[in-house]
């Protein structure tokens, strides 16, 4: 028997028993997928190519961290050219003669190199840069399939090395390319000194490098599917499946039963392929509000217990079974659970796409629906329900603020206004940013603005609700306003609160409301530059903070930064800005719960981070929460001093000359 | 084991309260259940799940009380009844305590327990007036309620933390303090689902003779002269306060 048939039956066995188990593995995970809940995700296919053009060719996420991406590159293409390789190496025995040509043969060898510098980036990388973000993933997984690769592009060079004296001495054909893999003709160079290159020593060492190169690619193929690998074959489809918006909505469509996850079938199909095309890379990880204030919560670990729970599930065969372990509660616990501020800075920073925080929420709604929630949360949810806040206020109590104004605030419910303002629990209700309800009311006065408020018909937007997991108090909310605002006239809908955007911007679209709402730094641009309102400029260097629910989930991020630029406010970002901010720590219902295992707080980090940027002592903000968040930070770390947090509406008024004593500062600085 | 939870609403206190001519506008108020009768159906319930237990809520209809009731279905309890009747918002606590008697007599629970007091009954009165009308064992102030065969235990606490353990014969009713866990959320889509699904039994009967105590004038409180009234200027009040503080040497300059 020859080498050839010795390898033609090789390589058949091993594509019939490898192929055979990948098959396998796939129809368990697509059936499993079968089971679980729908989602649309196919729609605007052009767009979907894109994506997959920009993310997967381009790799635009991954070049967020210059080295790994570089790395991941050098290996990604290395897989593109090793199909070259496959055809070109099964061909030369199945088919004697055949050859890829000269042009294709040396792109194999320089990617040989290539693949090789990235192995060595990758080792350097997990041997010596040792990033947190791969604490808790399995490195073990990550250097087999490092050695593997490896031993690839070893076989390839020594196959090739062997093939010329393998043509000559026992296929009997010329080998035309010998020359052009130069890689394996330097190497042959050596077989010849030695004088391995009669047929029975060429064809052992040929052997030996066609196992180590189809071998292992064909053994890979089985344990691919196996391993977190996997995404090699997952991340096109899931980049391509990836959720195309409205970004902002937790739910597409209103849930059919409940929103809650506590079997793997209440899932969507697409969670559950997130869950197989996770690569712990621990970018979600390293990125976590949550993770970085020392609570239990990691978004990898999320993704990775919930995989290995379903592969344990999918191994005994009880998926979708009730007995199950809780999956919310047991597989994740309450307090990685509740830890989550739904900023979504996992997602935004996942390569693959994967959705994090839809996961996290449906299983929160689970833990809800056995009464299990925070105390003080449970308090909040109560409140809303009954008051129609989260301060527990009485709701004719929401538009006091209006009060004792000098400027005349609209009743939208009794007659027509050109603006409709929907204010927010936090903006309404919290002693310190009524203030500056106040001076928005009094900046859109002196723009001239025909404006109005819902007053008492207005309630809690819902956002935190239907985060918390809460949907029917969302439901129940939503329609409040939504019959509020049928029953008011006005043209444009305007909101301070970035939380309360998202909720009637995305959410309420579900519900049959569909009206274009813009946050405030938007409709105060157009003031400015349509010259309604004349500002003189400010002159001063400040740092903008990005909130989650404007910049990252509604991408508002240019906005606010021209209108920063109107009000002559040299803006120095902070390294984490615009969609990649970081959260302060109050979304996702956050900021009514304990603090336990906190050990330091989100927006206590952010305030350290605007403090090292070089003689910035302004810290711009766009959010209700935020003011009370960041003030609070300031005051408890004892900086108050060194940065002052302003809101945007405070550099307006004083750019508009609406200053008070306290804000003239800003003029003098 | 039977057992019975007896529940009311009380006008929400997040609102003020108003007095108009010498009474409150019970119409115009908004109602909430008082929070220990939900101490006691959380008390209730967790002796269900962990003992096993048939739970009955139980509330008079003195105004719209199905919310509460369903809520309470959705909690978990296995029965709501309401005890319907020309009964309104003034209903006395002797009224009140005559019909949940003859109810519960009627069923034959062999534990009831109730709120130990509402903000509307800051006696603690329900407890111990329809125990005593039913004749049975009674004690107020308990928590750390749990069933053995035909007795229950529990726990009363005094001051400075003082601690007894009783244990009585049923059937008895217990006034509750305090539930050992928070009282449980549901959600409002589970309600919702209650009430479509779930239906509460209606119980007719009517208010008997009693005794009944009327109230002659409701007031707020009045300047007397034993009293100094500082006013609402905080600059006048922190001036009084600062200069008692010094005459009785406790500032230090």
């Amino acid at each position: 028997m020859t080498v050839r048939t010795v390898l033609m039956i090789f390589t058949v066995a091993m594509i019939l028993v490898s192929g055979g188990l990948f098959m396998r593995r796939l129809a368990t995970l697509i059936r499993v997928m079968k089971g679980a809940r729908p989602a649309q995700r196919t729609d605007r296919l052009g767009a979907r190519v894109q994506s997959v053009v920009e993310h997967v060719l381009l790799h635009r996420r991954m070049f967020r961290i210059t080295y790994s991406g570089l790395l991941h590159y050098l290996i990604f293409s290395g897989f593109v050219v090793l199909l070259i390789d496959i055809v070109e190496t099964v061909g030369e025995i199945f088919f004697p003669g055949f050859t890829v040509g000269r042009v294709l043969a040396p792109l194999v060898d320089i990617w040989v190199l290539l693949v090789a510098l990235g192995i060595l980036m990758a080792l350097y990388n997990r041997l010596v840069i040792r990033p947190a973000r791969f604490h808790g993933s399995d490195e073990k997984d990550a250097y087999l399939i490092l050695g593997l690769i490896a031993a690839i592009i070893v076989g390839i060079v020594i196959h090739d090395s062997f093939f010329p004296f393998v043509a000559r001495e026992v296929l009997h054909v010329a080998d035309p390319v010998a020359r052009s893999h130069f890689l394996g003709w330097a190497l042959s160079r050596v077989w010849l000194r030695l004088g391995w290159t009669g047929p029975t020593a060429a064809s052992i060492g040929y052997a030996v490098g066609y196992v180590m190169d189809m071998g292992v690619v064909l053994a890979f193929l089985a344990y691919l599917p196996y391993s977190k690998h996997f995404h090699i074959f997952a991340a096109v489809p899931n980049i391509f499946l990836r959720n195309l918006g409205p970004k902002g909505a937790l739910l597409a469509q209103p849930p059919e039963d409940t929103m809650a996850i506590r079997t793997f079938n209440d899932f969507t199909w697409k969670d559950l392929l997130d869950l197989y095309t996770c690569t712990e890379c621990g970018r979600c990880q390293a990125v976590c509000p949550a993770h970085a204030a020392g609570q239990p919560l990691s978004p990898k670990m999320v993704i990775l217990k919930l995989r290995d729970a379903l592969n344990e599930q999918l191994a005994a065969k009880t998926v979708g079974n009730a007995d199950t372990p809780p999956i919310a509660g047991q597989v994740i616990s309450q307090d990685e659970l509740w830890a989550c501020t739904t900023c979504g800075a996992c997602q935004e920073a996942c390569p693959v796409f994967i959705e994090h925080v839809p996961k996290i929420v449906g299983l929160r709604a689970a833990l809800l629906e056995d009464g299990d929630i925070e105390a003080n949360a449970q308090k909040v949810l109560v409140a809303w329900d009954r008051q129609g806040n989260s301060f527990g206020q009485p709701a004719r109590k929401r538009p006091a603020w209006a009060k004792g104004l000098d400027v005349p605030i609209k009743d939208a419910r009794k007659e027509p206004v050109d603006w409709l303002w929907f204010v927010g629990d936090f903006a309404a209700l919290d002693p310190r940013v009524q203030r500056l309800s106040q001076l928005i009311a009094r900046l859109l006065h002196q723009a001239g603005v025909d404006f109005g408020i819902l007053y008492e018909g207005e309630v809690n937007a819902g956002n935190e609700a239907l985060r918390i997991g809460e949907y029917g108090l969302f439901e129940t909310l939503a329609q409040k306003n939504i019959q509020a605002l049928n029953q008011a006239q006005y043209q444009r809908i305007f909101t301070t609160d970035p939380h309360s955007l998202n909720a009637l911007k995305n959410e309420y679209q579900k519900l049959g409301f569909h009206r274009e709402v813009r946050h405030y730094t938007e409709a105060f641009l157009e003031l400015i530059e349509t010259g309604r309102l004349t500002v003189r400029p400010l002159s001063m260097r400040a740092t903008y903070h990005d909130p989650c629910y404007l910049g990252r989930w509604n991408g508002i991020v240019e906005a606010p930064r021209r209108l920063l630029e109107r009000l002559g406010v040299e803006l120095v970002e902070m390294p984490r800005h615009g969609v990649q901010s970081f959260c302060c720590g109050a979304g996702g219902g956050r900021i009514w719960m304990e603090e336990t295992n906190i050990t330091d707080r989100p927006a206590n980090q952010r305030i350290r981070e605007a403090m090292t940027l070089p003689d910035v002592h302004y810290f711009v903000v766009a959010c209700p929460k935020d003011v009370s968040m960041f003030s609070a930070s300031v005051t408890a770390m004892g900086v108050e001093n060194a940065l002052r947090v302003v809101d945007m509406a405070e550099l307006l008024a004083v750019a508009v000359g609406l200053e008070t004593a306290e804000d003239a500062a800003l003029i003098s600085s | 084991m039977k057992i019975a939870v007896l529940m009311k609403d009380v006008p929400d206190l997040v609102e003020d309260l108003e007095v108009e001519d010498g009474a409150l506008p019970l119409d115009e108020m908004s109602f909430v259940p008082s929070e220990w009768d939900d101490q006691a159906l959380e008390e209730a319930l967790l002796i269900k799940e962990e003992d096993g237990a048939d739970v009955t809520a139980v509330a008079v209809d003195t105004g719209d009380v199905d919310t509460m009731l369903y809520t309470a279905l959705a909690k978990g309890v296995d029965r709501a009844v309401k005890i319907v009747g020309d009964f309104s918002r003034s209903l006395t606590n002797r009224q009140r305590a005559q019909l949940l008697a003859r109810y519960c007599q009627n069923e034959r629970f062999d534990l009831i327990l109730t709120g130990v007091q509402a903000i509307d009954d800051l006696d603690g009165q329900i407890a111990g007036l329809v125990a005593g009308l039913m004749g049975i064992g009674h004690a107020s102030v308990v928590r750390d309620v749990h069933v053995a065969q035909d007795r229950v235990r529990f726990v009363q606490e005094y001051s400075g933390g003082k601690m007894a353990e009783f244990d009585l014969a049923c059937p008895a009713l217990l006034g509750i303090q305090a539930a050992r866990k928070p009282p449980r959320y549901v959600t409002i889509a589970k309600v919702r689902q209650v009430q479509k699904s779930a239906e509460i039994d209606e119980v007719e009967d009517s208010v008997g003779e009693t005794p009944v105590v009327t109230v002659r004038r409701l007031y707020k409180p009045e300047s007397g002269g034993h009293a100094e009234m500082w006013g609402d200027d905080v600059e006048t009040v922190a001036n009084h306060i600062v200069a008692i503080l010094e005459e009785k040497k406790l500032l230090r300059g």
